[in-house]
């Protein structure tokens, strides 16, 4: 038996237990559903539909994919095969959060890559390879609690300062879920909100993210040689970045000087630093004060605010993947599924749950995401295939790092793990 | 709460027209255009609508002699059914431009909060009036503090549907004030957003079923009084059509012309502008600095966006001068890719895609900047390589200074 094979049966056996508590979306029938399936060399089988709960899970059970996915559209005909005859209702708000598409500074420690090119390896995550310049690489991207509470901040965020207070939108119409492995996934459900197009959507994605935001028409300008900023005092995005900023000021010199220096944050070269620190108390008296908005700070123009004001924005919006919340014929996740690359199940949660929850360690049973956990204390033996794999730390304890041949004795879940991260082999 | 009368026949466009209008708006149209032509009032709705097309034609911002009467509905009427019966796209958006411009200043000179809300009220926008209006900002000038205010926010789902397709930076969503849902609108700005309802409500899609419509002006044709005023529309858009293509033509001859020694970037637009769409904030920065570039008049780049749905001469002006007096360099292609604005795939322009100089593809270098696609194809006649000799001191490819 192959360790596909094996995981593949795994999976049908956790399904065929946990059929009764397999959730089923609303519109169930009107969704197009897609499986990618264990075998090798077999894409996505997109266009299913399934008219009763009963028939999705028969299907689940007996074909046990490796990744199952539903659309967040609503279709007349979600089986046709050609996106103009699906007939096209609507579309929930989707909001992807994904630590895969945004820097985390523990990415230096796990995440691997080689450089497609010129073989050159190295960690974290580079836009290009340091070598050669080229962009392609192959990846090992690891899971770690550090980037998932950087992704539930962002949640938070998202759900806290925008969605609730901004566009008033209801605790009990979100749906929160755990992608499985590093990210989460919210949901917004609405007839209202289900009618809006790309274009619309793409207003609501630039909200969120701050992206393509003017400062000008927010207040910046050049007047008679004198910079006049933002004011906290505008409801919107004036007053989040004029908060942000405020709480930027008020941390200590010597961590504001690191921050205004790190080139993934501000990126200011020294002299810039210097004059910014000089002036650093005297600007958040005037902040604090709201009364004038003369920023005069030696040497900083416009372009140098600018270059400011866009690094604050980036910490007041939420790193989102934009595509995902814009393209209206995505399929998600499915929640309630397992994630073919973890073995991680795509778990559901409460909004009042998302505070504790840990996805890694979780002690709650009923929202637990590992759900191939030992019993018995009973190990199984592998043998690493993967030059190099990070250590991983699941439910407390730590595993690896290991080298290519290492031969190990982990718990189940851990196993199941490694096997579907396809860097290791049954032995 | 019921709309007046008295609006309805102001705004025909208003959903509570079916209201008031009950018996026209179940009629067929040809039933209901029979009736009109047998009514003592036929002349005078035939000519106001003959005036709302050549005011079209003709380019104007407003339609002169517009008069508020009951009447007025059935010029309304009227005009839709023959905007389907032409059929043309071109003309669609003109219609719509002007006439909901037109509704806009009449909105704006009337600039009554309570009609402006019975108006948006009737239209099924989700709005609240507040009376004194409501504080959301502050406006600081010197030493000098004054608090923003307005009397209308908007569900954001109702914005956002009116305001997407209005590419300016300030109707972005992220430039305004978002609260509890609702967006703080000034009320100019909702009667702007009212105004692309108008004119989304006059924009008709052009028709497939070219049967039916053959059948349909055949059967309208035989009310005379009709047919006449078709007729006359038809021809008067027979003669004007030349003046819609690209009216600042200057040095360039012809619009053959105009089309080979332009990049396709500029051309979709050149396109766009002259549909009558909405351009993007980019899209109108990067041609007007690009035909500036290529010193054509102020006063021709101006005219190219006097088709748009909100255009404004005096603030066009004002900008173009500006970015004359700036001489800006307009976006180079890495920009203009990044933008979504690069039209090199969509027009499968060889220059564009495959690059020039020499015939090995190796050796060929890829445009960097739109300018240099134009001097190229104006060089094309000479030796590509004497010309590529010059280039490096003509230095086309470099940009004077960056913008984006
Ligand atoms: S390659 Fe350059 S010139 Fe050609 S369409 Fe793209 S942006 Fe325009
Ligand atoms: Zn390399
Ligand atoms: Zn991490």
């Amino acid at each position: 038996m192959t360790d596909l094979i094996y995981l593949k049966r795994l999976f049908q056996a956790y399904y065929q237990e946990e059929r009764e508590s397999i959730p089923i979306v609303n519109s169930l029938n009107l969704r197009e559903f897609g499986f990618i399936p264990w075998e090798k060399k077999v894409f996505m089988k997109r266009h299913m539909k399934f008219e009763t709960p009963d028939e999705l899970k028969d299907n689940i059970i007996q074909n046990a994919p490796k990744h199952l996915y539903s659309s967040g559209s609503l279709y007349m005909l979600p089986d046709a095969k050609e996106m103009e005859n699906k007939k096209y209702l609507g579309c929930d708000l989707i909001i992807d959060i994904d630590v895969d598409h945004f820097y985390t500074p523990c990415k230096n420690n796990h995440d691997l890559w080689v450089c497609k090119e010129c073989g050159n390896k190295g960690s974290g995550m580079p836009d290009k390879c340091p070598k050669c310049k080229a962009s392609k690489f192959s990846k090992l991207n690891w899971v770690c609690d550090d980037c998932l509470d950087i992704a539930k901040k962002e949640i938070k965020k998202l759900i806290y300062d925008f969605l609730i207070p901004d566009f008033g939108i209801n605790e009990k119409d979100m749906k929160i879920a755990f992608s499985g492995h590093r990210g989460y996934h919210l949901k917004i459900e609405g007839d209202e909100l289900r009618s809006l197009n790309s274009d619309e959507r793409r207003e609501i994605v630039d909200y969120l993210t701050g992206n393509n935001i003017s400062f000008e028409l927010l207040g910046l300008i050049e007047r008679s040689k004198e910079i006049h900023g933002l004011s906290k005092e505008n409801l919107g995005w004036s007053q989040k970045i004029m908060r942000k900023v405020e709480e930027f000021l008020s941390k200590p010199k010597t961590e504001i000087e690191r921050i205004l220096l790190d080139d993934k944050r501000f990126n200011f070269s020294q002299n810039y630093v210097s004059s910014f620190l000089n002036y650093k108390d005297d600007f958040l008296e005037l902040i604090k004060k709201g009364e004038r908005n003369v920023w005069a700070i030696e040497g900083f123009g416009l372009i140098m605010w600018k270059k400011f004001l866009k690094e604050i924005v980036k910490q007041v919006g939420v790193e989102l993947d934009e595509p995902v919340s814009i393209d209206i014929h995505r399929l998600i996740r499915y929640p309630g599924s397992l994630h073919g690359k973890t073995g991680f199940k795509v778990q559901e949660i409460n909004m009042n749950e998302l505070e504790d929850f840990n996805p890694l360690d979780e002690p709650n049973e009923r929202i637990d995401p590992i759900v191939f956990k030992t019993e018995k204390n009973l190990s199984y033996k592998l043998e690493i295939t993967e030059m190099e794999v990070p250590m991983t730390k699941i439910k407390g304890a730590k595993y690896g790092p290991y080298v290519k041949g290492e031969k190990i004795e982990v718990p189940h879940h851990i196993a199941v793990f490694l096997l579907c991260k396809e860097v290791a082999k049954l032995i | 709460m019921s709309i007046s009368n008295e609006l309805v026949n102001r705004y025909p466009w208003l959903p509570s027209l079916k209201k008031y209008y009950n018996d026209i708006g179940e009629k067929p149209p040809v039933e209901f255009i029979a009736e009109i032509f047998n009514s003592p009032d036929n002349h005078q709705i035939a000519e106001r609508v003959l005036n709302i097309f050549k005011a079209a034609f003709d380019n104007l911002e407003e339609i002169p002699n517009y008069q508020i009467d009951n009447l007025n509905v059935y010029v309304y009427l009227l005009l839709k059914i023959i905007l389907y019966a032409l059929n043309n796209k071109l003309i669609t958006n003109r219609i719509a431009n002007l006439y909901s411009k037109n509704a806009y200043s009449d909105m704006e000179r009337e600039n009554n909060e309570s009609d402006i809300y019975e108006i948006s009220h009737d239209l099924g926008l989700k709005i609240n009036y507040y009376d004194p209006p409501i504080e959301y900002g502050l406006k600081i000038v010197k030493d000098h503090r004054e608090p923003r205010r307005t009397n209308f926010t908007i569900h954001y789902i109702d914005y956002l549907r009116l305001a997407s397709n209005l590419r300016d930076e300030y109707r972005k969503l992220t430039n305004n004030t978002l609260i509890n849902g609702f967006v703080f609108v000034q009320n100019k700005t909702l009667i702007r957003l009212i105004q692309e309802y108008v004119r989304n409500k006059l924009l008709i899609e052009e028709t497939d079923d070219k049967a039916s419509l053959k059948a349909f002006i055949k059967e309208v044709s035989r009310i005379q009084g009709f047919k006449d005023l078709y007729d006359k529309i038809l021809s008067l858009w027979v003669e004007r059509k030349e003046d819609f293509d690209f009216t600042f033509k200057i040095d360039i001859k012809s619009k053959e012309e105009l089309l080979t020694l332009y990049p396709p970037c500029v051309l979709e637009v050149l396109k766009k502008a002259e549909e009558g769409q909405n351009l993007a904030h980019h899209e109108r920065l990067y041609i007007v600095w690009f035909l500036l570039a290529l010193e054509y008049p102020v006063e021709n780049v101006i005219n190219i966006f006097s088709t748009l749905p909100d255009f404004d001469r005096e603030q066009t002006t004002y900008q173009v001068e500006y970015a004359k007096r700036k001489n800006y360099t307009p976006y180079q292609c890495s920009t203009l890719k990044s933008l979504g604005l690069c039209m090199a795939e969509k027009y499968k322009d060889e220059l564009c895609l495959t690059g020039y100089g020499s015939k090995d593809p190796t050796e060929r270098k890829l445009l960097k900047h739109p300018l240099a696609y134009v001097r190229i194809k104006q060089y094309r006649t000479e030796k590509e390589e004497e010309y590529l000799k010059n280039l490096a001191k003509r230095k086309l490819e470099e940009p004077k200074n960056q913008n984006d």
